[in-house]
């Protein structure tokens, strides 16, 4: 099945109650799926028809207030309207679908989603179409722990997972059912409970600066949660993803890694196998997580590895790779810092290539041993 | 499915196979691509059907990939170098250059009334032909060649099996439509001759319409029977070329610009236009 596919498969199976969303491509189909399902009557959901992305982004935040399991999907400028009320609902369980579209042509780069990292949302990447569905299950483990009550959303690489098709395997509903019981919201509205009473017992993160570091700190408490998930995901279903956050591939032994996001993962992952076959000591970092940053898991990289390639297929404009940035501001502290460099590749949705991911795994084995050009170096692109 | 999952054990072991789809909008490439993704999965593989999507309509150019074999070689990006090429349109080959990275020595599975020695490459390649869209107007009653063009895939690569192809078909497709495809795979499967091109020093160039031009996209022409026109312009309405022009109260067609949709045909309250195949009018 295509990507889309198994993102409007996973919110089935995840029975969600609310549905609204606005078709843009490349998510559109996400939601004709989930429509689909629900005239067939193989889904009991409610579909919230509106005018924009920001009315489905409240549209929602609303049904999850009142209590219901939602899901919404976009795409890059859709993304973009959604930013308001993206940043006020950060304590809300929502669950959110993104097909990466660039905003410099409607083909995948990362960009959208990583314009929305201060929002306080966990944000988790797709290589493939089975991770598309099992992510999608896992973002509301992650997002409905009572611990966290935090959005979540997860993207998939437009075009290149959205209409490429592959097999998924799906998984029982009954196995669903008991990993993911229905949402408990104790912050449901309560008709019997006065106004003020109410608003007392939410505990809402608002007010002075005290309110930025309850939040901060109640976020990066959500790197455990997702372990966790992962972990239980693997018992349960018997596939997991790295530890969650970051999977090490072909890292044995390693003098140098690179790291990738998304399906730019996949192909480095072939790539990797090949250079290692060759006697190219190079293995392969997936990030899962980009928000919040794993950064003990980056600091135990840096202290396994002499050098680290870090692909960025996003941009900060007039600040560089996000990544880069964040995996360089993570290691600092420590004495003996691995060499780190960044790449940017295919952004605007330009075609990846194995080469290319050579090329950057090969400078990256190189800057071990002989000083490279530490500029950052955009790979391929017309 | 469950018996043809057994046989897998007999089947050659598949490390990667590369596959490129060329068709026109609307001859169904993209659903090519994923009946044969879903067949060499029944067959226990992984796979991939990677459309191409731009500006696609009803006609225009269109490309689509396969990708079987393990799922440890999977990678993410476009097919550059396949190890097959599947046209299903006879004619796209003067525009579009069908054998760009094709390994030496590759097949071309190409939609053609000719047999492979009277087809010219530059180089020698693995030649099947099958007159797939003959095969799909007998079966379907369309010019859509994508079911005939994977039958003579089977027989032309023996990459993947007749009945893999045919359990992928009822995946996709159900009820009549489901039968008439069936048919066109069997159908093309015992009428695809497989052999090697002739090989020549330079391609024939063929004499080009002009640029933007719609001609060479057609299967069928339409026909204006003047004596039944009614210059009532409802195909001009339609028309979602524009290719249609009123002279003298009547309408006339600009050979040029029509893509040979059929819809004026479709739409004409008298009968007035026909869509006559085009190899009855013109060479192709």
């Amino acid at each position: 099945m295509v990507g889309n596919k198994a993102v409007a498969y996973g919110a089935k199976l995840a029975r969600v109650q609310v549905i609204s969303a606005y078709p843009i491509t490349p998510q559109t189909t996400i939601v004709q799926y989930l429509a689909e399902f629900i005239a067939n009557g193989e889904m009991k959901a409610h579909f919230i028809e509106v005018e924009s992305e920001l009315s489905a982004m409240v549209a929602v935040q609303g049904a999850s207030f009142a209590g219901a399991r939602v899901f919404t999907a976009t795409s890059g400028p859709g993304l973009f309207f959604m930013h308001h009320p993206m940043m006020e609902g950060a304590d809300l369980p929502v669950v959110m679908g993104v097909v990466h579209r660039s905003n410099k042509s409607m083909q995948p780069d990362h960009t959208d989603l990583m314009a929305q990292r201060d929002n306080g949302w966990i944000q988790l990447y797709c290589e493939n179409n089975q991770e598309a569905l099992d992510t999608a299950l896992m973002s509301y483990k992650i997002a409905e722990d009572p611990r966290l009550s935090t959005p979540t959303v997860f993207g998939i690489d437009g075009y290149i997972l959205s209409y490429t098709a592959e097999p998924v395997e799906v998984p029982d509903q009954e196995m669903v059912d008991e990993w993911l019981p229905p949402l408990k919201a104790p912050w449901a509205p309560d008709i019997h409970l006065p106004v003020q009473e109410w608003k007392k017992r939410q505990g809402r993160m608002y007010g002075s600066q005290k309110a930025w570091l309850e939040h901060d700190t109640k976020f990066r408490s959500s790197l455990g949660v997702i372990r966790e998930v992962n972990a239980g995901f693997e018992k349960t279903f018997g596939r997991s993803y790295g530890n969650g956050l970051i999977e090490e591939h072909n890292c044995e032994g390693a003098d140098a890694v690179i790291t990738a996001m998304g399906t730019i993962a996949s192909t480095a992952r072939v790539v990797v196998d090949d250079l290692r076959s060759e006697g190219k000591n190079v293995g392969l970092i997936k990030l899962k997580c980009y928000r919040p940053f794993p950064v003990d898991e980056i600091r135990g990289l840096a202290k396994k590895y002499h050098a680290i390639g870090v692909i960025d297929r996003n941009i900060s404009l007039g600040g560089g790779g996000n990544v880069l940035n964040e995996t360089r501001s993570a290691i600092y502290d420590i004495a003996e810092r691995p060499k780190v460099l960044g790449f940017h590749t295919g952004m605007s949705g330009d075609e990846v290539t194995p080469q290319m991911i050579r090329r950057i795994a090969e400078k990256t084995l190189k800057s071990v041993s002989e000083p490279v050009p530490t500029a950052v170096e955009w790979v391929g692109g017309a | 499915m469950q018996t043809l999952l057994t046989t897998v054990s007999t089947l050659p072991e598949i490390i990667l196979i590369e596959i490129r789809f060329h068709g026109r909008g609307g001859q169904g490439a993209v659903t090519a691509s994923r009946v044969l993704a879903i067949a060499a999965f029944l067959e226990g593989h992984h796979s991939q059907s990677i459309p191409m999507y731009g500006t696609e309509r009803r006609g225009a150019p269109v490309t689509a990939f396969v990708r079987i074999g393990e799922k440890s070689r999977m990678i993410r990006s476009l097919v550059h170098e396949p190890d097959y090429v599947v046209v299903l349109d006879p004619l796209l080959r003067n525009t579009v250059n069908i054998t760009e990275g094709l390994k030496p020595g590759g097949t071309i599975i190409i939609n053609s009334a000719s047999p492979p020695e009277e087809i010219e490459f530059t180089s020698e390649y693995k030649v099947a032909t099958v007159d797939a869209t003959k095969v799909a107007l007998e079966t379907i009653g369309r010019p859509i060649t994508n079911t005939a063009i994977l039958g003579a895939f089977a027989k032309g690569t023996g990459e993947v099996k007749l009945e893999s192809l045919i359990e992928a078909v009822k995946t996709e497709m159900s009820g009549r439509m489901a039968d008439t495809n069936i048919k066109a795979v069997e159908k093309a499967y015992n009428s695809t001759i497989v052999g090697k091109n002739r090989v020549v020093k330079e391609l024939k160039k063929v004499a080009l319409p002009p640029a933007n031009s719609r001609a060479d996209w057609r299967t069928f022409r339409p026909i204006v029977d003047p004596a039944k026109c009614t210059g009532c312009q409802i195909c001009w309405t339609f028309c979602p070329e524009h290719s249609i022009n009123m002279m003298e109260r009547k309408s006339t067609i600009d050979y040029i610009y029509c893509k040979g949709c059929g819809v004026c045909a479709e739409e004409c309250p008298t009968k007035a236009i026909t869509m006559v195949m085009e190899s009855e009018k013109k060479e192709g």
